[in-house]
């Protein structure tokens, strides 16, 4: 997913001691699912958009994309593959994995006030429309600009791409330039920007600067947002409130979901800390967009309602970044030493300790293709071995850098990070950890979306080190773990993800090629020993592959979606 | 504050070199006052906790190792305790950690100590700041009236217009990214806070000091050094500014303890001192977050903020009535 994960702790809670006196008894007696109930999700922020063009945060694929939207391929919620959602089967290579051919399901048909049939024309529409400037997708360059004409079409050269044939309503073809591996193993065609959107009624909102679609959105998936008879959205209020309600026009036999709520409501603004404790001992309650609550919430969380909190492994890696065109951290050597020093436990304990996530050793996480590739739990580098960190190896890296004592006797360096717990609390540890190196820091404690938007992520701020970096997959397959990190084509001006700048021609050749692997078994590979080259370079140190903490009341029958790390509401039922 | 200004008038009356004489001439001024402080067996109390505070502050190194505590910056996993579902939090007070520990592991009591030793630093830099500035335009306002005055009561009628704390965040944050503001002079960190507390605070000290000038300059030995050629400027500073002290130690006592609480405001509001420096206001800010398991973390910072700053409000209490007696609250 895009970005960062921003997991981090909230505002104050003196008084967080909430008891809702809600003395209501749970219905049903734990049995298995039931049809029906209304589901209440507490959430920090709000969604971003209701336009599945545009959706590619966390949140938004919990609370719109998944439940509304029909992409052609999904994840059911224990799965690690892409299982066919509108598609009939999974798609079918040809001309060496440059033409793919997917058949669609018959029957899945949009929400009021459009209610016909979805067909492959829609599916091309809504591929189309990620290229628009007026949606403003944050991923179509990159997952679909292979696609034969899509440049073309992106400057406006031509009316169509060209390369996405619908030759009748249930077959689209795609033609790509060269093999491109995360659409030939379905990865990249689970984003929602290939759920159809139709042509005909959504044409006239993407017109203009800025497209009104997401105002008028219609549906696929089992739920709809309330709208009136012109299509006009009125179920979400932004910043406060978004409202689910069944799709009349969803059919059961077409889908895998059950779909048991009648009703989704999504609050925003919630304090994390009083959310966590409302949702614990409250009923219909389950969290939104906060990953994990405070670490004394946490705590408590887990003393007292353990059976109610569910941890599973997020598919996701948090960083100290060091920037290669910043001195001294052009020397391997300065890197290897920073690697060295970090005490990867102690950092772990400042989240909620060895709960919230593993110690990590490279990129790509334990659940990933290529995790055993590219080294497993056990490092082949001395300086990400020792999770407690080592003050003399570091010492000994620093002088085969060049200084002699040992330590860094340097400028001051800066160093930019969340002012927030718990990633300032982690910054904090992080910066202790280099004063003993000598390192002094010019620390500068901002705002999560600031540090990086405004410094980490802006090559011309000349920011040494970003210790509250994270990073998480789009899909299943590890390029989404490495390539937009990585490869020297990804660095840009403004929302850089290439933070340490890392440009070296050589490797930036094998991931160019390792994105055109057809197979999941060979992508996984070459994507596994990419990993463990970077890892060796030392420009940026994972130190924790997080868990995901997700938090239901007692009545609530829940389910996490392995995907997106959150509870998936399409599976969840009230007991 | 206008009390304040009713009592400075007839302080400066008693303790001036013409309103001395009262008691026949047989003590001074500085005695009268002293005979009358003595006797304030609170204010005493409070002058020697001060004392003691200051102490501490000045050998914090030392008193951290006579306590046997780590230093301050020392982050250490080995005082979490990992409870029975495993998640680390900070320990309590013990023989080890004093004060217990905050959620890096860092030894409170070292961190409160240090803590201190910074509150008092920026609360007494920017005090001294501020009573200079404010003693300069206060003088030069009073002493030249006319448009002089005009102006400089104005700027300070703009100044107090401010809504503070927004003033301060304002300027604070603004100062506290990159190299800092005014062509790099204030520098993020003690500099930015000490810089916009004396910029907030020596408005009241002006107008003060103004108020009492305006009164002292009509007195007959100014008339006599102006009689006899003395210039302005000698005036000024050697025949009026030493009518000035006794309220102004009055004065400064009094808004130290306003200073330490704004400091630990901002602060609190993150944009007090640096990381890892401790601040007594940042360990408030920090510990409202895990006030359920960890106590401590609040309660001992917090404790060392109250008793610093009642310590400084009932010297200064001591200290005005001891200056006039005609004020004194009845014991």
């Amino acid at each position: 997913m895009s970005g960062t994960t921003s997991m981090r702790a909230g505002s104050r809670a003196l008084l967080a001691i909430l008891l809702p006196a809600l003395a209501l008894v749970a219905a049903g007696c734990g049995s298995s699912a039931k049809k029906g109930g209304a589901l209440t999700v507490l959430s920090q922020g709000d969604i971003q958009s209701l336009d599945p063009g545009v959706e590619y945060s966390q949140y938004d694929y919990m609370a719109v994309a998944m439940p509304t939207q029909r992409a052609l391929y999904g994840w059911r919620p224990g799965d690690r593959k892409p299982s066919p959602d509108l598609a009939a089967a999974m798609p079918q290579l040809s001309n060496g994995g440059k033409t793919i051919t997917i058949k669609l399901k018959s029957g899945v048909r949009f929400s009021p006030p459009v209610n016909r049939e979805a067909t492959s024309k829609d599916v091309k529409y809504a591929i189309e429309r990620t290229f628009l400037p007026s949606v403003g997708n944050g991923y179509a360059p990159v997952y679909f600009g292979d696609i034969k004409g899509a440049v073309a079409f992106q400057n406006g050269k031509a009316k169509h791409i060209s390369g996405i044939k619908a030759p009748d309503p249930h077959t689209l073809v795609i033609k790509t330039k060269k093999p491109v591996g995360v659409l030939t193993t379905a990865n990249a065609l689970t984003l929602p920007g290939s759920a159809p959107v139709p042509r005909g009624y959504a044409k006239k909102f993407d017109r203009g600067s800025t497209s009104t679609y997401a105002q008028h959105v219609v549906t696929t998936g089992p739920y709809m947002i309330p709208n009136d008879r012109a299509g006009n959205v009125t179920g979400w209020v932004p910043s406060k409130r978004l409202v689910l309600v069944r799709n009349p026009n969803w059919r059961k036999g077409t889908d895998d979901r059950p779909a048991y709520l009648d009703r989704i409501v999504f609050l925003a603004g919630n304090d994390l800390s009083v959310a966590t404790r409302r949702i614990l001992t409250g009923t219909s309650l389950v969290n939104g967009d906060f990953a994990a609550p405070p670490v004394a919430d946490f705590k408590l969380a887990l003393e007292r309602y353990g059976s109610q909190v569910s941890i599973t492994p997020g598919d996701s890696f948090r960083a100290v970044t060091l920037n290669t065109k910043v001195k001294p951290f052009d020397n391997v050597n300065v890197r290897k030493a920073v690697a060295a020093i970090l005490d990867r436990n102690a950092l772990i304990a400042t989240r909620g300790g060895p709960r919230i996530g593993q110690v990590a050793t490279h990129y790509i996480s334990p659940y990933m293709p290529g995790y055993q590739v590219a080294g497993g739990l056990k490092s082949p580098y001395d300086f990400m071995s020792n999770a407690n960190g080592s003050l003399a190896l570091a010492k000994s890296y620093m002088r085969k850098a060049g200084y002699a004592s040992g330590t860094y006797n340097g400028p001051p360096v800066l160093m930019v990070g969340d002012n927030a717990s718990p990633a300032k609390d982690t910054g904090e540890a992080i910066q202790s950890e280099l004063q003993q190196l000598g390192f002094k820091l010019n620390y500068q404690q901002v705002p999560h979306e600031v540090a990086n938007s405004k410094f980490c992520q802006v090559p011309k701020q000349n920011v040494a080190i970003c210790p509250n970096w994270g990073w998480a997959k789009d899909f299943y397959d590890s390029q989404s773990l490495i390539d937009p990190l990585f490869n020297g084509k990804n660095i840009t001006q403004t929302l850089n993800n290439n933070l340490p700048q890392l440009d070296d021609p050589q490797l930036n050749g094998a991931m160019d090629r390792a994105e055109q692997i057809p197979d999941a078994a060979s992508r996984a590979k070459a994507w596994g020993e990419l990993d463990r080259t970077i890892t060796g370079l030392a420009v940026e140190i994972p130190w924790i592959w997080d868990n995901n903490v997700n938090e239901r009341s007692k009545n609530v029958n829940g389910m996490v979606n392995a995907f997106d790390g959150t509870w998936d509401v399409s599976y969840t039922s009230i007991k | 504050m206008t009390g304040a200004v009713d009592f400075l008038h007839e302080a400066a009356e008693d303790a001036g070199p013409t309103g001395g004489g009262l008691d026949l001439g047989v003590r001074s001024p500085f005695q009268l006052f002293w005979r009358r402080l003595r006797t304030d067996r609170v204010a005493l109390v409070a002058a020697g906790f001060i004392v003691f505070l200051v102490l501490v502050a000045v050998f914090a190194p030392q008193v951290v190792d006579l306590a046997g505590a780590r230093p301050p910056n020392a982050p250490s996993k080995r005082y979490f305790t990992l409870g029975k579902v495993g998640v680390p939090s900070p320990t309590g007070p013990s023989s080890k950690n004093l004060f217990g520990v905050d959620p890096l592991g860092r030894d409170l009591f070292s961190r409160v100590v240090y803590g201190l030793r910074i509150s008092l630093e920026i609360a007494l830099l920017a005090t001294g700041l501020s009573v200079l500035i404010g003693l300069v335009v206060g003088l030069f306002a009073g002493y030249y009236r006319g448009w002089v005055d005009t102006a400089l009561s104005r700027l300070v009628d703009i100044l107090l217009a401010f809504p503070v704390l927004l003033l301060a965040l304002g300027i604070a944050s603004a100062c506290s990214l990159g190299n800092g503001c005014v062509g790099g002079l204030i520098k993020p960190g003690l500099s930015v806070v000490v810089a916009v507390i004396a910029l907030i605070n020596w408005t009241f000290i002006a107008r003060i000091v103004r108020g009492q000038v305006l009164s002292v300059r009509e007195r007959e030995f100014v008339e006599a050094a102006r009689s006899i050629g003395a210039s302005n400027l000698r005036i000024m500073f050697r025949e009026i500014l030493p009518n000035l002290v006794a309220p102004l130690i009055v004065y400064t006592t009094l808004i130290i303890p306003q200073n330490i609480l704004l400091e630990a405001a901002l602060s609190y509001l993150g944009v007090g001192v640096r990381p890892p420096d401790p601040s007594l206001g940042k360990m408030l800010a920090d510990a409202t977050d895990v006030f359920d398991t960890a106590w401590w973390y609040m309660a001992f910072p917090g404790a060392a903020l109250l008793l610093m700053v009642l310590a400084f409000n009932l010297l200064g209490d001591g200290l005005q009535d001891a200056l006039n007696p005609r004020s004194a609250r009845p014991r």
